[in-house]
C-alpha cells in the first residue's frame, strides 16, 4: 500500500482548556481541491495554520507523500499560502512580489523573470509587473498573491477564505478563476471558507467542520443527499427541521410522531436511536411539494397557509403544522396552486423518498 | 451647529480673531529673532538700523560654536540610529510578543518622557561622576538615549500595530526565514515610521539642553549647551544667528517629515 | 481560535525588549534610585533634609513659585487653546493645515532660540517696552524680566502647542449632529457652547491642563533664564543644590518631592481618563 500524498493523521490543538481541534483525520490525494467547511471557531483555519507551520499541534502528525513536515520549519515547508486579508508586500511592484518567493531561493535573473511572466499570465494580470498593489482592487491583489503562492510551484497551496473582503460579483468571478487554475496547474489545494455555496462550487470533496472534529468528508452532492448528522445536513442546502420523537423504528427507517399526535413515517434515520427518543425530521424545501390530498405512507404532513411573498420565479409561502411549527414551501412560477391560495387555507405538504432525513437528538 | 464653521454666524470672526492672535504670538518671536540676526545694531534694537551678515560671521570665525555644532550633530547621529535600533526591537517585543506585563512593560519605556528631565539629568549626573562619563561622547549619547528612546518606541509601536503581521506570515511561508522576513518585508512596510522615529530622535538629542548642561565639560559641549553659556553671560546677536541656523534646521526637518507623511497616503 | 496566526517571534519576544530594559535600569532606573537613596542619607541619615525643606520659608516661597507659576499658566493656555483647537477642528482643510504648521513650528524650534526671543523681547529696552511707551500707555519701562512674568510668559508661549494638540484630538472626535441635535432642541450658541462642547470636550481640557501643569512644575530652561535667581522653582532648586552648592541630600529630597508630584498627577490622569472612557 502507497502512504497516501497528504495524511493529516489525529491532529489535536489545545489552548489551555479550550479545544480548537480534536483527532482531526484526513486524507488528501495529489491534485485534490480539498475544502474545509465550517462556522467561525470550528477548526478549520487551525488546521490550516497548523500545515503551514504558524501553529505546532498538541498531538498528531502531517505526512506529505509519507514525511513528517511537523520538524520543518514554515519557511522551509515549501507551502503555499493565500490569505484572508490583504498581504501582498505594500513596498514591491506586483512584479517583485511574485518575484519574492524566488528571490529568497537565490534563482537568477533570467529564470525569475520567465516564471514571474508565467505565473502573472495564469492569474490573467500580463502586463502589471510594474503596478504598486495600493494601486490595484481587492480582487486583482488576491490574485497576484495567488500567483505569488504559486511561483515556486508548491505541492500544496493552502487558501485562508481568500475571497471574504470581497463582494458577491467579484467573488463569483474569482472562483470561477480559482477553479480554471487549478485544473491548469493540477495543485493539490486545501480551501476554506465558511460558505457553503464557495465550498459546493470550487471543491472536488469537502470536509464538514463542527466544534474542532470533522463531520463529514465527501464530495458536494454526496453531502447533500445523505448528511451524516443533523449539524451536516443543516450546513448544506437550507433545511427545514421538525422536533418529534421516534415512533416505530424499522431497519434504517423509522417514523416519528410529533407534538399533537401527528405522525409520519418511513423516514431514513441517521444515528442509533430507540423508540420513544426525541428526534428531527429534516425536509429539503425544494423537494417538497404542497398539495390537496395527503401523500403516500405517511409521507405527509398536513399545513395551515399563514403567508405568500412572491419572489418572481418563486411563491415562498409561509405555513404552519399541526402543532405549530414553521415551515416554507416554495411553488414555482406558474405552479397550479399559487394564484389561489389565500391565508388559512389547510393544505399538505408531501415529499419523495430522498427529501426526508430523520435525525436522533444529543 | 458650533462644529459647523460656516454655521457659525458671528462667532467664527471672533474664534478667527483668537486664531490670528495666537499664530502671531507664536511665529512673532521667531521671525523676530531671524530679523535681529541681520540686523546691524549690537544691543539688538529693533526694526534694526541696517543690515548685516557679520554676526554670521563671527558665529562660523569662532571655532567653539563650530565645534559645539559638530559635536551635536555627532552626539545626535549616534542617538538617532541606537534609539531606531533598540527601539525596534522593544517595539516588536511590544507588539509581537506573548509575555505577560507587556502594558506595564510599555508603561515603562514611557516614564523618562513623563518625568522632568532635571530629575534624569541629576541622577544621570551623579552616576557619571562615579563611572567617569561626565564629559565623554558616550555619556552624552547614554543620556540623550534615555530621553529619546520613548519617542522612538511611540512612533514605532504605532507603526509596527498597523502593519499587518499576516504581510509577514505571507513572507515566511514564501520561503523567507523569519529574520529575512523581518529585514526584507516588514522593515520596508513600516519605513516611515523608522524615518518619523530617526527625525524625531535626532531632534530631541540635538535640541537637548538641560541633560547637556551636566554632562558637559570645558573641552566637550553641545551646541545647545554653548547657546545657553553665552546667554547667560550677554544677549549677543550671534546667539540671534545661531538661533535662525537652528530654526531653518527645525523648518528643513518639518518638511522632510511632511514629504514622509505625504509618501505614506500614497 | 485566535484572529492571529502565526507565532510572530520565536519563543515569547521578551528578548527583543532587553537591551532597551537594561539601558533604561543601569542609567535611568538605577541611578535616580540612588539620588533620592541619597536624600535619607547625606549628609547623615535621617529626614532632616525633607524637615529643612519643607520647614523654612525660603523653600516654601520655592513651592509656591513652582505651583503659582504652574497653575497661572495652566489657566492661561487653557483659555487660549480652547478655542484655537475649537476653531482648528472645523477651519477649511487648507488654513488648518497653516495653523497647525505654525504650532508645530514653534513647538519645534529651539527651546533655547525661543527663550532667547523673550528675554530680548521682553527686556528694559525691548521692543515690547518701547512699544508701550510709544503708545504712551506706560512713561517707564516695564519690569518683565528676571521675575515672574517673563517666566509665565515664555512658558505660556513653550505649552501653548501642547494644550492645543490633545484638545483638538477631543474636539474632533465629536459629532457635529450632537451640536446640531443641541441647536434644534432649541439651545442657543451660547448655550450648546456652555452645556454641550465644553462638557464633551472636558476629557481633553482636564488631561491637558495636567500635562502641561506637571510639566510646568519640572521646568527647568525657561525659569532659569527668564526668572533670574531671586524668582527659583523646584527644578532650579535641584540643580543648584546639586551643581553649585554640591548638596546631595538637599538635591535629591527636592526631586524626590518633585518627582512624587509629578507621577501622583500621571496617576490621577490615568484614573481621569479610564473613567471618560468609561462613561
Amino acid at each position: 500500500m502507497t502512504a497516501p500524498f497528504l495524511h493529516i493523521n489525529g491532529i489535536r490543538k489545545t489552548y489551555g482548556d479550550v479545544v480548537a481541534t480534536d483527532h482531526v483525520e484526513l486524507t488528501i490525494a495529489e491534485g485534490e481541491f480539498m475544502t474545509f467547511l465550517g462556522p467561525s471557531g470550528s477548526g478549520k483555519s487551525t488546521t490550516l495554520y497548523i500545515l503551514a507551520g504558524f501553529q505546532d499541534p498538541t498531538a498528531g502528525d502531517i505526512r506529505l507523500r509519507g514525511r513528517s513536515i511537523l520538524q520543518t520549519p514554515s519557511h522551509k515547508r515549501n507551502i503555499g499560502m493565500v490569505f484572508q486579508r490583504y498581504t501582498l508586500f505594500p513596498h514591491l511592484s506586483v512584479g517583485e512580489n511574485v518575484a519574492f518567493p524566488l528571490r529568497v531561493r537565490r534563482m537568477g535573473q533570467a529564470e525569475v523573470t520567465e516564471k514571474v511572466k508565467r505565473a502573472l499570465k495564469l492569474v490573467r494580470l500580463d502586463g502589471f509587473e510594474d503596478r504598486m498593489p495600493a494601486r490595484m482592487s481587492g480582487g486583482q491583489q488576491q490574485r497576484v498573491a495567488l500567483a505569488r503562492a504559486l511561483v515556486y510551484d508548491p505541492p500544496v497551496l493552502l487558501m485562508d477564505e481568500p475571497l471574504s473582503a470581497l463582494d458577491k460579483k467579484l467573488r463569483e468571478e474569482i472562483q470561477h478563476e480559482i477553479r480554471r487554475i487549478h485544473q491548469e496547474t493540477g495543485v493539490t489545494i486545501l480551501y476554506v471558507t465558511h460558505d457553503q455555496e464557495e465550498a459546493l462550487r470550487l471543491s472536488d470533496r469537502i470536509a464538514i467542520f463542527n466544534r474542532g472534529k470533522i463531520e463529514q468528508v465527501g464530495t458536494g452532492p454526496e453531502l447533500y443527499a445523505g448528511p451524516a448528522t443533523h449539524f451536516v445536513a443543516d450546513f448544506i442546502g437550507d433545511s427545514a427541521f421538525l422536533a418529534g420523537e421516534l415512533d416505530g423504528i424499522a431497519g434504517d427507517q423509522a417514523g416519528l410522531r410529533f407534538a399533537d399526535g401527528t405522525r409520519v413515517a418511513g423516514i431514513p434515520l441517521h444515528g442509533a436511536g430507540r423508540q420513544g427518543q426525541a428526534a428531527e425530521l429534516m425536509l429539503r424545501p425544494e423537494r417538497v411539494e404542497l398539495t390537496l390530498e395527503p401523500g403516500p405512507q405517511g409521507r405527509s404532513l398536513p399545513v395551515v397557509v399563514e403567508d405568500m411573498t412572491f419572489l418572481g420565479n418563486n411563491t415562498t409561502v409561509s405555513a404552519r403544522t399541526g402543532w405549530g411549527a414553521a415551515l416554507t414551501v416554495r411553488l414555482n412560477f406558474g405552479h397550479p396552486l399559487s394564484a389561489g391560495l389565500t391565508r388559512g387555507d389547510r393544505l399538505h405538504i408531501r415529499w419523495s423518498p430522498e427529501a426526508a432525513h430523520a435525525f436522533v437528538k444529543g | 451647529m458650533l462644529l459647523d464653521f460656516d454655521k457659525l454666524g458671528s462667532w467664527r470672526w471672533v474664534l478667527c480673531a483668537i486664531c490670528v492672535a495666537m499664530a502671531l504670538f507664536l511665529l512673532l518671536p521667531i521671525l523676530f529673532i531671524v530679523a535681529l540676526s541681520f540686523g546691524s545694531s549690537r544691543w539688538l534694537i529693533f526694526p534694526p538700523p541696517g543690515w548685516t551678515l557679520k554676526w554670521y560671521g563671527e558665529l562660523f570665525a569662532d571655532p567653539r560654536w563650530l565645534g559645539a555644532a559638530l559635536t551635536s550633530a555627532k552626539i545626535g547621529v549616534i542617538v538617532m540610529a541606537l534609539s531606531v535600533a533598540l527601539g525596534l526591537l522593544a517595539s516588536l517585543a511590544l507588539v509581537r510578543g506573548k509575555f505577560r506585563g507587556r502594558a506595564v512593560l510599555r508603561a515603562f519605556f514611557l516614564t523618562p518622557m513623563v518625568l522632568p528631565v532635571v530629575i534624569v539629568a541629576v541622577a544621570l549626573y551623579a552616576a557619571f561622576l562615579r563611572l567617569g562619563l561626565n564629559g565623554t561622547l558616550p555619556g552624552f549619547v547614554i543620556a540623550h538615549l534615555i530621553v529619546a528612546l520613548p519617542f522612538a518606541i511611540i512612533t514605532l509601536t504605532g507603526a509596527l500595530e498597523t502593519f499587518d503581521p499576516a504581510i509577514e506570515d505571507a513572507a515566511i511561508l514564501c520561503g523567507a526565514s523569519p529574520w529575512e522576513a523581518r529585514l526584507r518585508v516588514t522593515l520596508p512596510g513600516i519605513r516611515h515610521g523608522v524615518f518619523s522615529a530617526a527625525i524625531f530622535s535626532f531632534l530631541i538629542s540635538w535640541d537637548e539642553v538641560v541633560l547637556a548642561i551636566f554632562m558637559a565639560s570645558p573641552s566637550l559641549q553641545t551646541l545647545p549647551v554653548k547657546v545657553w553659556t553665552t546667554l547667560r553671560q550677554d544677549l549677543t546677536p550671534v546667539i540671534a544667528a545661531a538661533s535662525t541656523l537652528l530654526v531653518a534646521l527645525t523648518v528643513i526637518l518639518m518638511i522632510a517629515a511632511a514629504l514622509i507623511r505625504k509618501g505614506k497616503s500614497e | 481560535m485566535p484572529a492571529t496566526t502565526a507565532p510572530r517571534l520565536r519563543g515569547s519576544g521578551f528578548g527583543f525588549a532587553l537591551p532597551a530594559i537594561l539601558l533604561l535600569l543601569a542609567f535611568f532606573v538605577i541611578p535616580v534610585a540612588m539620588l533620592l537613596t541619597r536624600s535619607l542619607t547625606e549628609p547623615e541619615p535621617g529626614l532632616q533634609n525633607y524637615i529643612t525643606l519643607l520647614g523654612s520659608t525660603t523653600y516654601a516661597k520655592i513651592f509656591f513659585n513652582t505651583f503659582f507659576v504652574a497653575g497661572v499658566v495652566t489657566a492661561i493656555t487653557v483659555l487660549i487653546a480652547f478655542p484655537v483647537a475649537w476653531t482648528l477642528a472645523i477651519l477649511p482643510k487648507g488654513w488648518a493645515a497653516v495653523l497647525f504648521a505654525v504650532i508645530l513650528l514653534s513647538m519645534w524650534t529651539n527651546l533655547l532660540a525661543r527663550t532667547y526671543a523673550w528675554m530680548v523681547l521682553l527686556q528694559q529696552t525691548g521692543l515690547i517696552n518701547r512699544m508701550l511707551m510709544g503708545l504712551g500707555l506706560i512713561d517707564q519701562p516695564l519690569q518683565l524680566t528676571n521675575n515672574l512674568v517673563g517666566v509665565t510668559i515664555g512658558m505660556v508661549y513653550i505649552m501653548l502647542p501642547f494644550m492645543i494638540l490633545p484638545l483638538l484630538g477631543v474636539i474632533q472626535k465629536i459629532d457635529p449632529a450632537i451640536l446640531q441635535a443641541a441647536a434644534l432642541c432649541g439651545a442657543t450658541k451660547g448655550q450648546a457652547l456652555r452645556r454641550v462642547l465644553v462638557p464633551l470636550a472636558a476629557p481633553g481640557i482636564a488631561s491637558g491642563a495636567l500635562m502641561v501643569f506637571v510639566m510646568s512644575l519640572g521646568y527647568y530652561v525657561t525659569p532659569s533664564l527668564l526668572g533670574g535667581t531671586a524668582n527659583m522653582m523646584l527644578a532650579e532648586l535641584i540643580a543648584q543644590q546639586v551643581q553649585s552648592l554640591v548638596n546631595w541630600g538637599m538635591g535629591g529630597a527636592a526631586a524626590f518631592l518633585l518627582l512624587v508630584v509629578t507621577l501622583g498627577l500621571y496617576a490621577v490622569q490615568l484614573r481621569f481618563f479610564e473613567r471618560g472612557e468609561a462613561g
